[in-house]
């Protein structure tokens, strides 16, 4: 290996699931001693290409070098030996053992027979967690902390586990800003001592202040690859986003009375808090934020899946008390779940049976599902929505990631709800289908329905939304006009205009 | 069945979880109270040896069980495979006159029984409560169309109590569960492989990830659980001149509910040999306790029942 | 998965129609439907619990606690039959609530959760009836729906069977709440964001499973005309098998009613040929057990093989291929076994086979007799040693002796084996009754069909056999015991009883007569308490030392349960009180020579076993050959001599007392 060699790179990496082409020719390289940066809107391909880099996932063309010598099949244990980490967003700790059993397992390289030595476990694990500026006892059963505990404790296993290339999948998510700032620290050490780390995330306001390099992703290519100084926020939404195209043509909406009222709504189990909005009839009302700001808790309240402390929900005037989907179903509410494949489609049923599934009561009499009936309502959304599969009777799992999502919406849409509330419906969907879904959302308004789209796409919201909420750290943070928005003021709300360092003119 | 699902998505667990093993203490001060009060010839010295001596089998296979619980199987296969160690020791005792060699054969049977069900669960990937169902049955048929139901008698004279005086046998079952449990605590607490078997009770994916060789670790904890079973059966054995065809009858029964009344979660990850050793002792109490205070014994199973289910559903309730 | 065992149970059918002529006829074959309507009925409601991803294990203990409530509504508070039957299902769906608030509202495991009702049930049934009580007696016009068939064929428990089938086919395939079980168990927390009421429809699947369990305790009891506390122990691992057999997955989401009645009927089949080809009991748990391991490893490789495959289709082809062929092997390997060592099929296949229904009596055949005998469970050395003496009147006759039997107490399982005999058409059956009242009906179908039949150690009803070998009546059994108590204790003093398995038919009896004689003849003794057993030595073992601590002044212990005097004399001996506590008892000389030898145990009672095997089986012999008929008042004994015959019964001769002078005369 050379000096110069990059730790990790990856050279014109393709890969597709199906029709959806989730990388076209992407190249990253990671060297020792930096902190490159990853950003691109969700469904860029950075999941999928850090999963390259991991070994999880394949390539269907490009190649991988590590220091500087090809590798030409990559696999998690491979990975592993060359010392590259990753820390998920979800946690993968172990519930019911302590912060520093859970900072032992897998770093400590220890042999089955071998006693442990408590006290030096004890030891190492504070000062691991001193290392990210966390507080916690290591004594303390995991299954116990909060999640930003549990992030924490994630982070310092990864920083302890003599990691050569680390790799950061939205760290500071539900982090606070001194432990924001204490992570900072602990990776500025790593890169002194050599690690080369890739940190992915949406506060391009961090990025900036921690990142060396940043390399931007847009619809699986790569924009480019900068480095940072010089650049700034605008800069790279600029660049995730492509042109700052001249604003959305959309079509004025008369919207008609409120359908839905949120009052007030808290849940600490969600952790949202003092939530108060309108949706009326007939409108498109976007919800843009961060990752982690309480978007799809949001919605998960107000659809009874993690039912509300306090504050009301006004369904047409009338109060309703929504404690589980059941109940929220019955309300007029409908919720198109932001994990499709674990919440939105069970994907070892058939389609009819999937798109079905919320309104059994409307094709069954007496208890008993009518086929033709079933059939009959099926095909007629398969043709509403252009859903394209094999047969009404395969499996959800035949389709692909666009289709399954017009499933999903079929099923909510067949409910005939008064609020259709959607989360991500466009995430990791193909182009076409991401298309006519925007369409069907335009008509739904149309035709009078309330719908909520909660993105992380900016542009997407700002193209079909006639009012955009942003919700940062549990809360509403502002409302937006639809028409007067533009992506700055909804990434400044978004980002706590104190987070983005100051503009040049 | 993916904790790691359940943990991502649960709010915060309760903090103030206190150890669960105070409840089943309250519950023996509880009845031995009541004991005391009602009957007090039930703390006879001689009572509570011949107490000990009768559980002492219980107790050293609940020690098997714990383990395997602890990754979140389940056997509930120990009572047969009681009877067929109690057996084998038998007549290994007298084909070859000695007892060392009995308990050398009782206990290779028991980690050859205990690795098919690990090999069957572990690498088949067919649920534990299959596999231990299956081998329970086949394992109680197999026995008696080999043995006819003839019981093994004329053993040699040193099968008896080891070849030790009578009066010595307690003492030894003393050293032998203190050992057994000793041994196997501080392998939980202390040994790497011990807390391995945590961790992949705890979140098999986890486990997998962090490097553990988690087929390994859940094919060990039932060779585990057959050695110990083997063990005991030895132990028990020697307590007589002949050994019946058919012991060990609803063991698994006593052995998990000891278990998990003892704290430990049925799904796996959490659990402590103190706690199951306070279920061998509660449990082995209830059904002397009925007859000291003079209740009909016919209750003593639905009794055991109902403490299994309290245990449960308490926990559930807590969650 | 359907058509692969439908095919499999076609092939069944034609090895064993090929290797036993009388396999194939419509008779036959509602019988061994009628076998499994009971478990039939668990099966298909355990269906939709399997469905959710979850389980019962408490499915066979609820089933014998229906039953017990129906006997006691019936029998003791003299309810109407139909009220009986309305607190029978009340008590499975009382059952099945249980079961579902606990894992439904409050998300317990179900194992751990099904686990500990199950032996809540079962011990509720067993506290409530002190393990001993047994209802019997009850009114033909409800027996018939057990035992009756219609139009002379159909079993009349069949149709509801086929009821059940039915509901349960429209609820689970046809119906929303069917929908919502497929749903939960592919992915309970999507179907939650469907709007689906998972704990709700979780709930019912038990609650639904209770009741089914509820209305097999009626069925069963209608069936075998008893009620006791321990019917349905081992159901759950024959339904689960059914139900994973027919292709349901334990992990869920998979499965249907077809498939589950298809996997009862390959399971019933497998076990009806078995026991036609003389295969002893224990093979079938064997083989149970490894065909279910078999089937979930294959439904194991066909996930992952689906999970793999890019293409689906040829994943599960695969799989399929290799089912089939395990299965086939399985089967085809067991039908080999049965050519290979059955002399008999091959016999039979060259015998031109006889019209079914023969009348009265039969002529002296010129083929081989065969007796079959049945013990009432195979494991207890008591039988064991019967078994001894039979097969040595065997090899004297020259006749071939079949010994098979429930390898527990098992009425149910009994009623099976002699259907299974009854289609094998041997010349003669000798059966040690477990349950009276319910067996009589099957024997006197095989008197119809030309078999002779006998009992011994336990009697049928008279007219439902040719004749009785009594070695004691069970009056007769009580006073020696109590006589020989009497004498021991002089006449004043306390004394304990250990007895067998709670619900143990003839301890109950002789139970009832030691009251009985001690209330006549010995007013100045008394019967302390009476602790069971379970036929276990270790448990008399600590319930001896028990009634020693709790009542010293307790001077005997009588065991009337084999295993137990033995167990009973080790504590007596270890606890040093061998000077001032006497054990008597029921058990074998063998396992008692070291304890009567040094004291401990004064008098052991008993008959001579092998002599009651070898009577029985020269008694049977001669009642196929004509030498003995109905009005004999003895019979050509062999080496015992001439036998005294009172009535129908055959007498033994005097019970055996094992004392220090003469046990060691004897060896069994």
């Amino acid at each position: 290996m050379r000096p110069r060699d990059p730790l990790l790179s990856a050279q014109g990496v393709s890969k597709s699931f199906g029709a959806i082409q989730a990388l076209n020719g992407v190249s990253l390289d990671v060297r020792a001693g930096e902190v490159h940066a990853l950003v691109g809107e969700n469904g860029a391909g950075k999941s999928t290409l850090i999963r390259v880099m991991t070994g999880e996932e394949a390539p269907d063309s490009g190649t991988l070098h590590a220091d500087g010598r090809p590798v030409p099949v990559l696999t998690p244990a491979t990975a592993h030996g060359m010392g590259i980490r990753v820390v998920h967003q979800q946690p993968s700790l172990f519930p019911d053992l302590t912060v520093a059993e859970n900072l032992a397992l897998g770093v400590e390289r220890t042999h089955p027979w071998q006693r442990i030595d408590r006290r030096a476990r004890r030891s190492r694990a504070r000062a691991l967690l001193m290392r990210v500026g966390a507080s916690i006892d290591p004594d303390r059963i995991v299954g116990s902390l909060t999640m930003p505990e549990q992030q924490l404790v994630e982070i310092a296993r990864a920083l302890g586990a003599d990691a050569r290339v680390l790799i950061l999948d939205e760290p500071t998510a539900s982090l606070t800003a001194p432990e924001v700032d204490a992570l900072f620290d602990a990776l500025r050490r790593l890169r002194r001592d050599g690690v080369g780390i890739v940190y992915i995330s949406h506060r391009l306001g961090e990025v900036l202040a921690i990142a060396d390099r940043v390399t931007i992703l847009r619809d699986g290519r790569t924009v480019g690859t900068r480095s940072i100084d010089g650049l700034s926020v605008r800069d790279l939404v600029a660049m995730m986003v492509g042109e700052l195209r001249p604003d959305h043509t959309r079509r004025e909406r008369a919207s008609g009375p409120v359908a839905l009222e949120v009052r007030n709504l808290s849940c600490a189990a969600a952790r949202i808090r003092d939530v108060s909005l309108t949706v009326s009839q007939g409108e498109v009302l976007g919800v843009a934020g961060l990752v982690g700001s309480g978007r799809t808790q949001l919605a998960e309240t107000i659809f009874g899946i993690t039912p509300a402390d306090s504050g009301e929900i006004v369904v047409k005037g009338k109060s309703v008390d929504v404690r589980s989907p059941v109940e929220a179903t019955r309300a007029g509410i409908a919720y198109v779940p932001e994990d499709r494949r674990r919440h939105g489609v069970i994907v070892d049923m058939a389609v009819t049976a999937n798109a079905t599934l919320a309104s059994l009561e409307l094709v069954s009499r007496l208890g008993l599902i009518g086929r033709t009936a079933e059939g009959d309502a099926t095909a007629r959304f398969i043709d509403a929505l252009q859903i394209k599969a094999p047969s009404p009777l395969a499996p959800a799992a035949a389709l692909s990631g666009g289709n399954q999502q017009k499933v999903a919406v079929a099923r909510w849409l067949m409910t005939r709800p008064d609020i259709l509330i959607l989360d991500e419906p466009t995430q990791g969907v193909d182009v076409r289908s991401k298309g006519e879904l925007h369409a069907l959302i335009d008509k739904l308004a149309g035709d009078g329905l309330a719908v909520v789209l909660i993105s992380s796409d900016i542009h997407e919201v700002l193209s079909i939304s006639d009012r955009i909420a942003v919700m940062r750290n549990g809360a509403i943070a502002g409302v937006l006009q639809g028409a007067e928005a533009s992506q700055h003021d909804v990434l400044a709300m978004a980002l706590g205009t104190d987070r983005i360092p100051a503009e040049p003119s | 069945m993916s904790k790691a699902l359940d943990f991502a998505q649960d709010a915060p667990l309760d903090a103030a979880r206190g150890k669960p093993e105070f409840a089943i203490a309250v519950a023996l001060a509880l009845l031995m109270g009541v004991l005391a009060s009602v009957s007090p010839a039930f703390f006879s010295p001689g009572n509570l040896r011949d107490l000990f001596v009768a559980n002492l089998p219980v107790l050293i296979v609940a020690i098997g069980a714990t383990f395997v619980i602890l990754t979140g199987e389940i056997d509930i296969s120990c009572g047969s495979m009681f009877a067929v160690c109690s057996v084998v020791a038998g007549q290994a005792a007298k084909a070859s006159d000695s007892v060392g060699v009995a308990m050398v054969a009782s206990v290779v049977v028991g980690a050859m029984l205990g690795a098919m069900n690990g090999m069957l669960v572990a690498y088949a990937g067919i649920p534990s409560i299959v596999v231990t169902l299956a081998s329970m049955v086949a394992l109680r048929d197999g026995l008696r169309w080999a043995t006819g139901g003839t019981w093994v008698t004329d053993l040699p004279m040193s099968f008896q109590w080891l070849g030790m005086p009578a009066v010595a046998y307690p003492v030894v079952a003393a050293i032998v569960a203190t050992a057994a449990l000793g041994t196997g605590a501080w392998v939980l607490r202390d040994l790497s492989a011990g807390r391995a078997v945590y961790a992949v009770g705890s979140n098999r994916s986890a486990a997998r990830l962090a490097g553990l060789r988690v087929d390994r670790v859940r094919l060990m904890v039932f060779v585990i659980a057959g050695l110990l079973t083997a063990l005991a059966a030895v132990l028990n054995s020697v307590r007589f001149t002949q050994i019946p065809s058919n012991t060990g009858l609803g063991l698994e029964m006593k052995v998990i509910a000891a278990v998990v009344v003892g704290g430990a979660a049925i799904t796996g990850g959490r659990g402590t040999l103190r706690g199951t050793a306070l279920g061998v002792l509660l449990l082995g109490i209830v059904g002397p306790a009925l007859t000291f205070v003079g209740i009909s014994p016919y209750w003593e199973r639905a009794l055991q029942g109902a403490i299994i289910l309290t245990a449960v559903g308490a926990k559930a309730w807590k969650r | 998965m359907k058509r692969v065992l439908l095919a499999v149970l076609v092939i069944e059918v034609a090895v064993f129609a090929a290797a036993a002529p009388n396999f194939i006829t419509a008779p036959n074959l509602f019988e061994v439907v009628r076998l499994s309507v009971e478990l039939g009925l668990i099966a298909i409601a355990l269906t939709p619990v399997l469905v959710t991803g979850g389980i019962d294990l408490s499915v066979g203990a609820l089933l014998g606690l229906s039953a017990i409530v129906f006997g006691m509504a019936r029998q003791d508070w003299n309810l109407p039959v139909a009220t009986a039957m309305a607190a029978a299902l009340l008590t499975g769906f009382s059952g099945g609530a249980l079961n579902a608030a606990i894992v439904a509202r409050l998300s317990a495991p179900p194992l751990i959760v099904t686990l500990g009702t199950l032996s809540l049930f079962r011990g509720i049934a067993e506290g409530v009836t002190h393990g001993a009580v047994n209802y019997s007696g009850f009114p033909p016009s409800f027996l018939a729906l057990g035992q009756g068939y219609i139009a002379n064929l159909v079993p009349m428990q069949v149709p509801v069977l086929v009821l059940t089938a039915v509901v349960f086919a429209i609820l689970l395939h046809r119906s929303v709440v069917g929908r919502a079980w497929y749903a939960i168990g592919l992915n309970a927390a999507g179907a939650r964001y469907a709007g689906i009421p998972v704990a709700r429809r979780i709930g019912l699947a038990y609650l639904l499973s209770g009741l089914m369990a509820g209305l097999a305790g009626i069925i069963y009891v209608a069936h075998l005309g008893q009620a006791r506390a321990d019917a349905g122990t081992g159901y759950e691992l024959d339904a689960i098998t059914a139900v994973v057999l027919g292709g349901t997955s334990v992990f869920g989401g998979v499965g249907s009613i077809g498939g589950t009645i298809l996997g009862l009927l390959v399971l019933a089949v497998l076990k009806n040929g078995l026991s036609l080809a003389a295969l002893p009991s224990e093979s079938i748990g064997i083989l149970t057990g490894t065909l279910l391991v078999a089937t979930i490893a294959l439904d194991r490789v066909r996930r992952i093989a689906r999970d793999v495959s890019a293409t689906k289709g040829e994943g599960e082809l695969d799989v399929k291929n290799s089912q089939v062929a395990v299965i086939c092997a399985a089967i085809i390997g067991g039908s080999v076994l049965v050519a290979a060592t059955n002399v008999w099929l091959v016999r039979s296949l060259t015998t031109a086979p006889t019209a079914a229904a023969a009348i009265a009596t039969v002529p002296a055949r010129p083929e081989r007799v065969v007796v079959a005998m049945m013990p009432k469970a195979k494991g207890d050395p008591y039988f064991v040693s019967c078994r001894a003496g039979a097969e040595e009147a065997a090899r004297e006759l020259g006749v071939e002796l079949i010994w098979d039997g429930p390898t527990s107490l098992d009425a149910a399982r009994q009623n099976e084996l002699i259907e299974g005999w009854i289609t094998r058409r041997v010349s003669a059956i000798a059966v040690a009754v477990e349950n009276r009242a319910g067996i009589s009906s099957v024997l006197r179908k095989a008197r119809e069909r030309g078999i002779r039949v006998l009992t011994w150690d336990a009697d049928a009803e008279p007219d439902a056999r040719d004749f009785f070998v009594n070695q004691a009546t069970a009056e007769g059994i009580g006073n020696a015991l109590t006589d020989e108590a009497a004498r021991l204790l002089g006449g004043t003093g306390e004394f304990a009883v250990i007895t067998g398995a709670l619900t143990a038919a003839n301890q109950n009896a002789w139970i009832s007569f030691i009251r009985k004689r001690l209330a006549e003849k010995y007013p100045g003794l008394r019967l302390a308490m009476i602790r069971p057993s379970d036929d276990d030595r270790d448990k008399a073992f600590a319930e001896t030392q028990t009634i020693m601590r709790v009542a010293p002044q307790v001077k005997l212990v009588m065991a009337i349960s084999a295993p137990a005097v033995p167990g009973a004399a080790e504590a007596v001996r270890q606890a040093g009180r061998g000077g001032d506590v006497r054990v008597i008892g029921l058990s074998l000389p063998n396992i008692n020579k070291p304890y009567v030898h040094d004291g401990t145990v004064q008098t052991v009672v008993l008959w001579n076993t092998a002599n009651l095997g070898y009577l029985t089986v020269r008694a049977a012999v001669q009642v196929v050959q004509g030498s003995l008929a109905a009005g004999a008042t003895s019979m050509d004994g062999g080496r015992l001599g001439r036998a005294e015959i009172r009535g129908s019964e055959v007498i033994l001769g005097p019970p055996l007392q094992f004392t220090k002078q003469n046990i060691d005369q004897y060896d069994f």
